[in-house]
């Protein structure tokens, strides 16, 4: 997995928490920070800026919120492989419901307690590094099935 | 000295590392700076097996050619650092050392070096390397179960609180699997028994969209309604009322300890049982409630009827609120309403008794005062230390209202454009003197005008922005809702406040053309 997560997250307290949280639990991640919803689609469309593999996302936010932000980058299809993980407290499932149906991949609950806070970051990463697809991985056609060896 | 500073560096180093990805570029660099030294090269043993999980170096890269010769040069057992001649690129002898730390990915630490070191002071380095090594790996497995303990310990509180929180069943079942992932696994169904079956009632993964293929599969929710490996059952008082069923996608030293699993299964089970035990009772009042009240109310030429009963948040107990419309010759309507003071089966009995007297007296064609009164007579009669707030509405084909009041709020009168009216309160409620004090009014009720007859369950609730309805709020719903028909009004209304008590309202609108 590409090492940079970026961070959607308008409250001081919650970036200062996940930078802490992820920085301890994957030393490696490099996070960037976007303070609100409206500046994910032009950072995506920046040319020459690193693209991330995963984008944490508030729900909650003034101006354009979580909800908006899934539903403009899965109508572009060449980020099909951004990962969009819906990090909230909110306990609503029709919102939930909402969110899976707008393209989001997870829709995690955001604890109050640091330790179950720092453990909730670390399987997401943990989980959707597992699930990377293997980029270089080459595919070999069955012997005599490709005319172009001939 | 320049060996004993790095030494020192290195142990100060190490206590602050969170993570093993971390271990190779505080421990290998000191080694490659050592005389005749070429290449260091770090291995990390997988537990199980001879995998290797990770490669890390300095110096000559260890590229996978060379992983294989490393990988074949690791020693099976931990033990002291050994010379091995070999033969590769500017590398005639490699200083090899493995440590193992129980339960941990074991590590092995080789020093490529030429014919210039000195092979004997490079392995007392290694040996002492591998000692902080060997210390760190031990520091990190503390300091990770350690962390776990106080997440797991988060996580018991936190769900208790969630789940707590809430008496809906459908949210208790909810919040449960969403508190556990991903904190302690990737998936988390909640299965309950109905009819003896299991019922898949909600789920949860860090992967929703793998879940859904999943849970599509041909027999895939049966085979996860039986009992394994990493399923909980769900008892409480006694009986088995379902399945919580974990998802792995982990590593195994990173699965909780069923002990753990068996804990949160168990206060799931009490908060599930609390909520349904709570949602029955509920429907059972909200049941009997039904009871006391008229199936429906009769059909009056010139007037149009609607009322709703809202039974209070959480509240467990029937309540006493009461309301009848009595069709009586001459083409009046007589409309009753009224309010048992306190809950609970006695108060029932109370409101019953009343709404039945009242109606048969009213039908049979005494005068709302004298109707009252009799009620009052039977009340002191009886002994009862209850009493009862009632109203009674007589409503002529003229539209004229007589109102006698026997301590019930006062209704109001809805014009179809202008600002709602309020008539008058008064009087004493029922059951308390012997001869009762009754208030009467007069009220016209103009073609098209409603007449709203309540409880005080409306005026003592609250809006959703917590005002109380009887400051100022009643008359902002009641100004929002001009206009609307009669039973969306009704409706509205009674939805509108926050109820903490049973609210009863009836409305009587007097047809707009005649």
């Amino acid at each position: 997995m590409n090492e940079l997560v970026l961070v959607v997250e308008d409250s001081d307290e919650d970036i200062e928490a996940i930078a802490r949280a992820i920085g301890r639990s994957h030393p490696d991640v490099r996070l960037e920070f976007l303070r609100s919803g409206s500046g994910v689609l032009p950072r995506l469309d920046g040319a020459g800026a690193e693209p991330p593999r995963l984008v944490l996302l508030d729900l909650n936010m003034p101006g354009e919120g979580g909800l908006d932000v899934i539903r403009q980058v899965r109508a572009r299809a060449e980020f099909d492989a951004l990962r969009l993980v819906v990090f909230t407290s909110s306990e609503n499932q029709a919102e939930a419901d909402a969110c899976y149906a707008a393209g989001a991949d997870s829709y995690i609950y955001k604890p109050i307690n640091f330790a179950l806070f720092q453990s909730v970051l670390s399987q997401t990463l943990d989980y959707w590094r597992s699930r990377e697809p293997n980029v270089t991985q080459t595919v070999v056609p069955p012997p005599g099935d490709s005319s172009a060896q001939a | 000295m320049r060996w004993a500073k790095a030494l020192h560096r290195l142990w100060s180093a190490v206590v602050v590392i969170h993570s093993r990805e971390q271990l190779a570029d505080l421990v290998l660099p000191p080694l490659q700076e050592l005389p005749g030294v070429r290449a260091v090269w770090g291995l990390r043993h997988a537990t199980a097996g001879d995998g290797v999980l990770a490669y890390r170096w300095q110096g000559v890269p260890l590229t996978e050619d060379r992983q294989a010769v490393a990988a074949g040069l690791a020693p099976k057992q931990a033990g002291p650092p050994r010379v091995v001649p070999v033969d590769l690129p500017g590398i005639t002898t490699m200083v090899i050392c493995r440590f193992d730390e129980p339960g941990q990915a074991a590590g092995t630490i080789m020093v490529g070096v030429d014919g210039s070191a000195d092979t004997a002071f490079v392995a007392e380095c290694l040996r002492q390397v591998v000692e902080v090594s060997q210390e760190a790996v031990r520091r990190l497995a503390a300091m990770r179960d350690e962390q776990q303990q106080l997440m797991r310990d988060a996580l018991l509180a936190e769900a208790s609180l969630q789940m707590d929180a809430v008496l809906d069943t459908t949210q208790t079942m909810y919040r449960v699997p969403r508190m556990a992932v991903p904190a302690i696994a990737e998936g988390c169904l909640v299965f309950v028994h109905e009819d003896g079956k299991p019922v898949l009632r909600s789920a949860v993964h860090v992967d929703m969209r793998r879940l859904d293929a999943m849970l599509r599969e041909p027999g895939a929710v049966e085979r996860l309604a039986t009992p394994g490996e990493h399923s909980q059952v769900l008892r409480a008082r006694g009986r088995v009322i379902g399945l919580l069923v974990f998802l792995f996608d982990r590593d195994p030293d990173r699965i909780p300890p069923a002990t753990f699993l068996r804990d949160l299964a168990a206060r799931a089970a009490l908060a599930i049982d609390n909520s349904t035990l709570y949602e029955q009772r509920r429907q059972e009042v909200v049941r009997m409630q039904q009871h006391l009240l008229p199936t429906r109310l009769p059909h009056t030429a010139g007037l149009e009827l609607a009322a709703s009963y809202t039974v209070g948040d959480r509240v467990l107990e029937v309540g006493g609120d009461f309301y009848d419309v009595v069709v009586r010759g001459g083409g009046e309507v007589a409309a009753v309403i009224g309010d048992v003071c306190g809950r609970g089966v006695d108060a029932a009995a109370l409101t019953g008794m009343a709404r039945h007297t009242l109606a048969a007296l009213l039908h049979e064609g005494l005068s709302p005062a004298r109707a009252l009164t009799r009620l009052n007579a039977r009340l002191r009669l009886d002994g009862s230390w209850r009493f009862i707030t009632a109203a009674v509405a007589l409503i002529r084909p003229d539209g004229t209202v007589e109102w006698t009041s026997a301590g019930h709020p006062a209704p109001a009168v809805l014009p179809v454009d202008g600002e709602p009216r309020r008539g008058a309160g008064g009087g004493v409620p029922l059951g308390i003197l012997d001869e009762p004090r009754l208030k009467q009014t007069r009220l016209e009720l103009a073609a098209g005008e409603t007449l709203l007859m309540f409880t005080d369950g409306l005026t003592e609730s609250r809006d959703a922005d917590g005002r109380m309805f009887e400051e100022r709020a009643l008359g902002a719903a009641l100004h929002r809702l001009r206009g609307t028909g009669l039973q969306q009004l009704i409706d509205e209304l009674s939805s509108a406040a926050e109820a903490t008590d049973d609210i009863a309202l009836l409305g009587v609108q007097r047809s707009a053309h005649e």
